[in-house]
């Protein structure tokens, strides 16, 4: 196989598992707990995208027919769904999240109040706007060809376009933590919450923030997957959450240059699977992340858990 | 830490509850309940993974149910259908058709997916409720036993006829590359099809790709197939995923013929591989483009219902499989009165009466075999042919 | 109430239960799907390539049945033995990732082998009962089995120091306890009950394929732990019964069915943070139960 085309595969799927699991980190480093509505957040993002470029819904579901009486370019309608989806995240924090924290509940909990909230997500977009596929026009783009060629291998273009912007937001996103005053907030809580109180940080902002954050994220990602391949229904964003699990642990929980090395590592290694064996691909990834655990119990760029004394 | 006396309550309470659960059983000579209509119920997969399967066929078994209503019903009496979500699980399956069955049902039409139908159809079989199955295409469906029928022809009748199409086509074609989801049981039976004529027709696979039924990014498989210099692609998955690989081939530079199996051929791949989707040869086990009187009616429905569109072949059959379950019924009540008639006997003749029959539905005229193996007369090859827009299109058949 | 949905109820409280036991000494081991999934094609493979186990009656032999179950829970337990010691110094969150990814890695090896049949999976399985009543007397004395033994381990010395490791895990190390060897058997001992519960749920569902042990079914079932409290066995049976039954209690609203069960799951953490089942509440239970045969005795004393 040649070489360049399995990176630029690999980078380009490796990207978007990144993005996802950037969204996933965010929360894990402020609240110490993963968010299992993270996957329908991102699908969200992508209907959004859908509709606020003018699409229509279909013949099914309570909001059949339905369109914006608007149609943004793409690229407008990108960031204003990444906001829509951080406003859910928002929500999700309040309803699935904030209860439990003001109660100072075991963490346990919050798997499964946000997993009751994504099935709740889920199944509510199911039924506004019905189980079928919707898709982002491929002229979205405007005149960019479908694919290009680079080095011998050929490169679609929105996966170029994907892998350009997850690496840009991480750049933003590490530039922000390190460089504004939120940023550091954010990063202190992370690091001690109750000092970082202590401190006068506000540690339900910060919270609030990483969970806006991690929506938006999400929320972009949607679109531009959703502009990738077509958007399969409500339960797009469930097989990208499973596998963005795998890499925000073998990246390292709460890492953000972790959580993107381990998509980009995933996405590799998925891309090595040689065609004869293509039916294991789905196992690379874990079976990498249960070595790597194996190996080095924090991940591969994670802090060590606090031992309980 | 649990108090013994709390402990031992426990178990009483178990065996409780096991006692009720030995009192259950039905009479055996229960009547029909025909209180609002006759009972005639449906399970299929409303949620989960494989909801659109379910949503499309659920408009089916409305038009079918509205159709025979607007005719007069079950001879006077209105045919009365309720439908149940099955999850896309087995366990869902299981438990849908269990309440159908307890509910008085005279007969079941469902489930949605094959591996759900080898789960729920024994629990049916041992009860002796007659089940049409609109959409399972794997082998031994209707060998699960005598009450067990379908509409959905299996992919070794359908398959091969593409192939020949596209050979048809472009007679020189050497080098064929397949593509099947090895985790979903339509597409491992049929690309089993696929692979067989095309070793039949001297067309050896260069390379065989195994992709998953969630995966949406194809780029490895892709790349890996077309290293290979392959003049037709063979493709045995479901709308989405198909969708999706079509329109990855088409953007990384493939030009040659594409062929897609049954599993594709519904409107719904449309939105997904846009204008990509031009010219792919589809198998087709219903074709909107069949001019009989049953499928203008059930299109005209369709259309009254959905606004123009094309509808699914999934549509089709669940129409279909609904059309045979009350034509047999009315056939059953004018011999043996439905109205005096007990429950058990009643599925029984039921059963007899659906697989003697002769069917003009929209996919044609069918039949079945005493297994209850469908006998569908005619199979299609349709090309795929986009507006200039890419947003919707039409499945020409191929003369 | 319907004998094939007390079936699957109680199926699930068994499962709630194999999650149970790991966390009872604080190991959050997601992987009972997986071992659950393996039991099944243990039954399935015996029972359909095999002519003893099938038998030749209208229903296999009972004998073959156990013979399943016991070589299924054999199996799932020696790969949890294999894998436990490395797996299990693993903590926490990375813990039950850990073991989400097995349950992945168990399922894609379930769907490559030669012999599983792939996606379709194992069908025809043949019946032990004949009516769904026999399955839910059988799975019920299973099911009172694994609620004794865990009743049990609460005197039993490995009992408390699983709960003591649970409690502080390096306190529990400094008395001595010998803190990799209990969670090792928790484990192993949760891998069999879930390989136990397979074997009877494979011929329960006629059927038996790679979808039976995935990510979903790892989190419903600590939703089930979670849902009916995770510090004494009646609450998991609990949660598992109540949460496998909900979907199917919920069917009269229609279309709104899996927003309330979604609703469910996410409030009842909310309002029952330690579970449905907590020690005062079995308290008050029990003064209640004291409470009223005496009540009703009182004119029959002598």
């Amino acid at each position: 196989m040649d070489l360049i085309q399995i990176l630029v595969n690999g980078l380009s799927v490796g990207a978007v598992y990144g993005l996802f699991a950037l969204g996933y980190t965010l929360v894990f480093s402020v609240l110490g707990v993963i968010n299992f509505a993270h996957g329908a957040v991102f699908t969200l993002g992508a209907y959004f995208t859908y509709l606020l470029i003018g699409g229509a819904v279909g013949a099914n579901g309570l909001l059949a027919g339905f369109a914006l009486p608007f149609a943004l370019p793409f690229w407008g309608a990108l960031p204003l769904a990444g906001l829509g989806a951080a406003l859910v995240a928002l929500l999700v924090e309040r309803v699935a999240f904030r209860p439990l924290r003001r109660r100072r509940a075991d963490p346990l909990l919050a798997l499964i109040t946000s997993l009751g909230a994504g099935v709740i997500l889920v199944n509510l977009i199911q039924l506004l706007v019905g189980a079928e596929s919707y898709a982002i026009p491929t002229g979205a783009l405007g005149g960019l060809p479908a694919s290009f060629p680079l080095l011998g291998a050929r490169v679609r273009t929105v996966q170029a376009l994907l892998l350009a912007i997850s690496l840009l937001l991480l750049a933003v996103l590490s530039l922000w933590l390190e460089g504004s005053r939120n940023g550091r907030g954010l990063q202190a809580v992370a690091e001690d919450a109750e000092t970082a109180q202590l401190l006068g940080i506000d540690s339900t902002a910060m919270v609030r923030l990483a969970f806006g954050l991690s929506g938006f994220l999400a929320g972009v990602a949607g679109g531009l997957v959703g502009l990738s391949v077509s958007i399969a229904g409500p339960y797009f964003g469930i097989g990208y959450g499973l596998k963005g699990l795998a890499v925000l642990v073998l990246g390292g929980l709460g890492s953000v240059p972790g959580a993107v090395l381990g998509g980009l590592i995933v996405g590799l290694a998925e891309a090595c699977v040689p065609a004869e064996a293509s039916g294991w691909k789905d196992a690379v990834g874990y079976g990498f992340l249960f070595l790597v655990l194996l190996v080095r119990p924090r991940g591969l760029l994670g802090r060590p858990l606090p031992t309980k004394v | 830490m649990i108090p013994g006396r709390l402990h031992r309550a426990g178990t009483g309470l178990l065996a409780l509850a096991l006692l009720l659960a030995g009192c259950g059983g039905d009479g055996g000579k229960q009547p029909i309940n025909l209180a609002g209509g006759v009972p005639v119920g449906a399970v299929l997969a409303l949620t989960g993974n494989a909801n659109v399967y379910g949503q499309d066929q659920k408009i089916g078994l409305e038009l079918a149910l509205k159709q025979r209503n607007g005719v007069g019903g079950i001879n006077g009496r209105p045919l009365k259908l309720a439908l149940e979500d099955s999850g896309s699980d087995e366990p869902g399956a299981n438990a849908a058709f269990t309440l159908q069955i307890n509910n008085g049902m005279l007969a079941l039409i469902g489930p949605t997916l094959s591996q759900q139908a080898f789960s729920a159809d024994p629990i049916a079989q041992r009860r002796g409720v007659p089940v049409v199955a609109p959409s399972n295409t794997a082998t031994g469906i209707p060998e699960i036993g005598s009450f067990i029928s379908r509409v959905s022809a299996q992919s070794s009748v359908i398959a091969p006829l593409a192939i020949e199409a596209a050979l048809k086509l472009q007679p020189g074609l050497k080098r064929a590359a397949v593509f099947y989801a090895q985790d979903d049981a339509y597409s491992t039976a049929e690309t089993t099809i696929f692979q067989q004529t095309l070793k039949g027709r001297g067309l050896d696979p260069v390379t065989v790709q195994r992709t998953q039924l969630n995966d949406q990014d194809f780029q490895n498989q892709i790349s890996a197939a077309l290293r290979e210099q392959p003049d037709l692609i063979v493709l045995s998955l479901q709308a989405v995923d198909g969708g999706n690989l079509i329109r990855q081939l088409r953007e990384l530079g493939y030009r040659g013929l594409i062929v897609a199996g049954n599993g594709m051929n519904t409107p719904n791949i449309y939105p997904i591989c846009q204008k990509y989707c031009d010219g792919v040869l589809i198998g087709q086990a219903y074709s909107p483009e069949l001019d009989t009187p049953a499928n203008n009616a059930f299109l005209k429905a369709f259309r009254a219902a959905k606004g123009g569109a094309t509808p699914p072949q999934l549509t089709a059959q669940a129409y279909t499989a609904l059309q045979v379950v009350a034509e047999a019924l009315v056939r059953l009540d004018k011999r043996l009165p439905l109205a005096g008639a007990n429950l058990v006997e009643a599925r029984k003749a039921l059963m007899a009466e659906i697989l003697s029959g002769s069917y003009a539905t929209p996919l044609g005229e069918i039949r079945f075999t005493p297994e209850g193996e469908v006998i569908q007369s005619q199979f299609y090859v349709a090309r795929v042919r986009m507006d200039p827009g890419g947003r919707s299109g039409r499945f020409a058949l191929l003369k | 109430m319907d004998a094939g949905l007390l079936e699957q109820m109680l199926l699930g409280a068994l499962l709630a239960l194999s999650v149970y036991l790991p966390l009872r000494c604080g190991q959050l081991s997601l992987a009972t799907p997986g071992f659950y999934a393996v039991g099944g094609y243990v039954a399935a493979l015996l029972s359909t390539g095999v002519p003893a186990f099938a038998g030749t009656g209208a229903t296999s032999p009972l004998p073959a049945l156990l013979v399943e179950m016991v070589l299924a829970g054999a199996l799932a337990g020696l790969i949890a033995l294999a894998i436990g010691g490395p797996v299990l110094r693993l903590r926490g969150i990375y813990l039950a990732i850990a073991t989400i990814a097995l349950v992945e890695i168990l399922r894609v090896i379930n769907l490559n082998l030669p012999f599983t049949g792939g996606a379709m999976g194992i069908f025809g399985i043949p019946q032990p009962f004949a009516q769904p009543e026999g399955y839910v007397a059988f799975t019920l004395a299973l099911l009172a089995l694994a609620c004794w033994l865990c009743q049990r381990l609460e005197a039993l010395r490995l009992g408390r120091a699983m709960a003591a490791i649970r409690d502080d895990e390096l306190a529990a190390a400094c008395v001595g306890i010998d803190t990799p060897h209990t969670k090792l058997i928790a484990f192993v001992a949760s891998a069999l009950l879930a390989g136990v519960t397979g074997a009877v749920a494979a011929h329960f569902f006629n059927s038996w394929n790679a979808r039976a042990g995935s990510f979903d079914a790892s989190i419903t079932t600590l939703a089930f732990v979670v849902f009916g409290g995770s510090r004494l066995w009646p609450g998991p049976v609990l949660g598992g019964l109540l949460l496998t039954a909900l979907p199917e209690l919920l069917r009269p609203v229609g279309d709104l069915r899996l927003i309330l069960f979604g609703a469910v799951i996410l409030l009842g953490p909310l309002f029952f943070p330690q579970g449905l089942v907590t020690a005062e509440r079995l308290q008050r239970l029990q003064t209640l139960a004291a409470l009223l045969p005496r009540r009703r005795g009182a004119p029959l004393a002598p």
